[in-house]
């Protein structure tokens, strides 16, 4: 696992889609690739009521990752020093072995290039101390970037306001 | 134009490092940028139409006039200057399709159509023989050449020795081809002529009806010209009719062809020498303003020894083709002995012993190795008795009352090379030896015969007596006059005189528009961009240059019949297919590099690939090996290899050749295509130590990330 985390509120996604566009756009993507995704559940009936859920979908940044394994070129990388899991273009062919071998389908495939995209928390922009796109575009800031223990405590606090109501 | 950079193609770099940059920071400034890059694009596709240059150079102007800032005037000042600078070269992009400096990978011209003097769109035409289109291959043939018959019997075909296929076995059997469309064309009554511009009322006269002059006829009678051809002899086809035998081009060819030129009204005075019957100063006052010198080299070189001049019975080859060509059947004499060792050699031996000579020797002073006579004429004739005595010097034609009797000649042996590399005859000492002969035919060489021409008073000649002409438009030291092939090039081939006549009806449309000659030499152009056929790897490998039938040899050595019999239709379809399409696969060797270097599969063995150490080729081993990831095909400048999904299978080809062909997998969710299995092996296999139970489930992309997606969300029940 990267030494960075990236939490979504659940609760406070209103699937808006900000942060998929504000990821493509600092890439530079065409039609196609989406390296971060808002993945839609539901609508589906809860006790008597509608509920509809967004989940926010980047690179998990795996512990250990299926993409760097199964890419024969080096061009999938684990950044040793934060764990980072990105992609380098100069090495990468196109054999699209990295999205094939990825569970969860986080690299993508640009067609104007011929060569996988993929999430890489904006490390340059991390670099700088800055936040990722996608964190920063959010309108009801659900998106939280950081370090674990930086991470607000949001879901615990919940339970335990909801456990304190019960009383 | 072999330079070793391409003016668009590093015009199309500068702006795309300059758009990546970030630098131009004004989004109307960097939108012109864009536009002016998608504009460049297109040109270095060949995509782009005759306004792309004025629309590139519009959006440049506005930049600069227009820019909000700096960066953006100097980038319009940038573009405007570049493009006019290399204004010839975009030209050039546009309308030929071309970028012979192979910068454009798309534009790159296919080596047989680079070797072939006329520039013929060969991989085009082949094509198109494939499919059974003879007029079509006719009519892009005659793009650039008015003879695709008399080629396609007779050419040097410098493009087979270009050939790629030849590195992996034999070179395409291109001239055969082509004489084949042409034949199946003109015997469907499909053999057309393109439509000519209107009449302009210009005239232009041309002095002698070879290849050369009617070529430039043809070209000029389709710009509108009237043109009249001037014909000494009383056929026309030059050395066509009268230096090449029957028995290689029927007359029936040349007179077919020269009749479809004639048929666009071009006029032909034949028995009408320059100088003699018709003079400059009548044909001036008829109004011609434009002149073609292409009067071929109808003299002869001679021996230089005793005997020759004074002997009855000494006929250079020359005259005495040209007295068989016209109907004169007498023989020479029952013993002849040719001298010399080119093609005319061989036609003159071989058109004896046609006449009825009982024995024919050729006499050459250097060995079968340094013959410049063509292989496949050497073993024709050959085959048909023709005697050879090699490293033999003649001294002396020998004779009794008059009549040659035997020629006296010397051996020799050749010389350690010298610093040109050639290896010189040097005479051995006392052995001289006499090979009887009724008649000896020189064969060593021809000549421009110049008489008549003194009234073009400024044209100057080299000192091999030939026409000194600028090489690129054919003009010479004076204006108006032009000259074409061997009066320009000494003795040389079909092929170079209508490259010639080519390009010398060019510079004429240009002298007479005013317009600015070309500086540099035209460049070959691409008239079709056509599918390729879709192959198996195995029958591309397998299918072999077709053995052309010959004419029976006892037949061949008594009558003048068309000794090479032709293809059959099945040879030229097969024939057709063997090709690799040069003109799509620019040989780059990305595919193999990646396949091997990179991914290390090794899948692809294409050895051809490499023009200076051709490797070995097979595709057979593809299927064998290749896992069908498509990174070859991604990484293909051209599109040359394609990876493609049809009727459940995952096929990769090379230019049609089918390579390898997996079956597919799909998504056991929503049916989506996935890939081979042993793709996904080949996955596994590098995974296998991460999650050793992965793999059992095939899942594509999307429902990938839907599923795990809906792992993590957080719908839990409202509270009550």
């Amino acid at each position: 696992m990267s030494q960075y985390y990236l939490f979504q509120d659940q609760k406070k996604c209103i699937g808006c889609m900000a942060c998929v566009v504000a990821c493509k756009s600092r890439q530079a993507l065409p039609r196609g690739p989406l390296p971060s995704l808002i993945v839609t559940i539901g609508p589906r009936k809860v006790g008597h009521l509608p509920r509809i859920a967004f989940t926010f979908m980047p690179c998990f940044h795996c512990e250990d990752p299926w993409c760097v394994a199964a890419c024969p070129t080096g061009a999938m990388l684990q950044r040793s020093d934060d764990g980072i899991v990105t992609v380098q273009p100069d090495l990468c062919v196109g054999c699209k072995t990295c999205m094939s071998a990825c569970p969860w389908g986080a690299p993508q495939w640009n067609p104007q290039t011929g060569k996988a995209v993929k999430c890489d928390y904006c490390q340059d922009r991390v670099a700088e101390g800055l936040e990722p796109a996608c964190v920063t575009v959010c309108p009801t800031r659900c998106l939280h970037f950081g370090t674990p223990d930086q991470i607000p405590e949001i879901r615990r606090e919940r339970y335990a306001r909801a456990r304190a109501q019960d009383l | 134009m072999t330079s070793h950079t391409c003016s668009v193609k590093s015009l199309h770099e500068q702006l795309r490092d300059t758009l990546g940059s970030g630098k131009l920071t004004h989004p109307w400034c960097r939108q012109k940028v864009s536009e002016i890059f998608d504009l460049v694009h297109d040109v270095s596709q060949g995509q782009a139409g005759p306004d792309h240059l004025d629309s590139i150079l519009e959006l440049a102007g506005q930049l600069t006039d227009r820019g909000p800032a700096a960066d953006c005037r100097e980038s319009g000042e940038f573009v405007t200057a570049f493009v006019e600078e290399n204004r010839e070269a975009f030209q050039s992009h546009i309308s030929t399709h071309t970028c012979p400096s192979g910068h454009c990978p798309m534009l790159t011209p296919a080596p047989c159509q680079m070797a072939c003097p006329a520039g013929i769109d060969v991989p085009s035409y082949v094509t198109l023989v494939g499919q059974g289109k003879y007029a079509e291959a006719v009519s892009v043939i005659r793009r650039d050449n008015p003879f695709p018959w008399v080629c396609g019997l007779v050419c040097t075909h410098p493009c087979e020795f270009m050939c790629v296929r030849g590195r992996m076995d034999s070179p395409i059997a291109i001239m055969d081809l082509k004489g084949f469309a042409a034949e199946k064309s003109m015997s469907a009554r499909q053999y057309a002529n393109p439509e000519p511009l209107p009449d302009n009322c210009r005239k232009v006269c041309i002095v002698g009806a070879g290849p050369g002059g009617l070529t430039a006829a043809y070209y000029l009678a389709l710009r509108g010209y009237r043109v009249t051809v001037l014909e000494a002899l009383p056929v026309a086809g030059g050395m066509m009719m009268v230096g090449i035998p029957r028995y290689r081009l029927p007359r029936e060819v040349i007179d077919r062809e020269v009749a479809m030129i004639e048929s666009l009204g071009v006029e032909l005075r034949l028995n009408t020498r320059f100088g003699k019957d018709v003079t400059l100063e009548a044909l001036r006052a008829e109004g011609y303003e434009a002149f073609l010198l292409a009067i071929g080299t109808h003299g002869t070189y001679k021996l230089r020894i005793p005997g020759e001049e004074d002997l009855e019975g000494v006929l250079p080859a020359v005259p005495f083709l040209r007295r068989v060509s016209l109907g004169d059947h007498r023989m020479p004499g029952g013993r002849v002995a040719v001298v010399g060792g080119g093609n005319v050699a061989i036609d003159a031996a071989r058109t004896s012993l046609r006449l009825g000579c009982e024995q024919v020797h050729i006499l050459y002073r250097r060995t079968h190795a340094e013959m410049p006579a063509h292989h496949e004429e050497v073993v024709e004739a050959e085959e048909e008795g023709v005697q050879f005595s090699f490293l033999t010097i003649p001294k002396e034609i020998r004779g009794e009352n008059g009549r040659v009797t035997g020629i006296v000649c010397v051996r020799a042996e050749l010389s350690e090379p010298d610093s040109s590399g050639r290896r010189r005859p040097v005479p051995v000492e006392g052995s001289e030896h006499v090979i009887p002969a009724d008649a000896v035919i020189p064969a060593i060489g021809q000549e421009v015969q110049s008489k008549g021409l003194e009234a073009f008073e400024q044209v100057d000649w080299t000192r091999r007596s030939t026409i000194r002409v600028d090489t690129v438009t054919m003009q010479t030291h004076q204006e108006g006059v032009f000259a074409v092939g061997d009066a320009v090039t000494g003795p040389a081939t079909v092929v170079e005189a209508i490259s010639g006549g080519k390009k010398a009806a060019s510079a004429i449309h240009r002298y007479f528009e005013g317009i600015a000659q070309p500086a540099l030499p035209a460049v070959p152009v691409r008239r079709r961009r056509l599918e390729s056929f879709e192959v198996p790897g195995a029958l591309k490998s397998d299918l072999k240059r077709p053995e052309m039938s010959l004419l029976g040899r006892e037949r061949r050595r008594i009558t003048f019949q068309q000794v090479r019999l032709g293809l059959t239709d099945q040879q030229a379809h097969d024939e057709s297919r063997r090709c690799l399409r040069c003109d799509i696969c620019i040989r780059c060797g990305k595919c193999v590099e990646i396949c091997r270097d990179k991914m290390g599969i090794g899948a692809l063995q294409l050895g051809y690939l490499d023009f200076d150490e051709p490797g070995p080729t097979d595709m057979r081993i593809t299927a064998e090996r290749c896992i069908a990831c498509g990174a070859c095909a991604t990484n293909c400048p051209t599109g040359a290899m394609q990876i493609t999904d049809e009727d459940g299978y995952r096929v990769l080809s090379l230019c049609g050749t089918v390579l390898n062909r997996l079956q597919l997998e799909y998504c056991e969710i929503c049916g989506e295509v996935l890939g081979p299995a042993r793709y996904h092996d080949y996955i596994m296999k590098r995974v296998r130590d991460i999650s050793p139970e992965m793999g059992s489930r095939r899942v594509c992309l999307d429902c990938a990330r839907s599923k795990s997606g809906g792992r993590h969300a957080e719908i839990t029940p409202p509270r009550e």
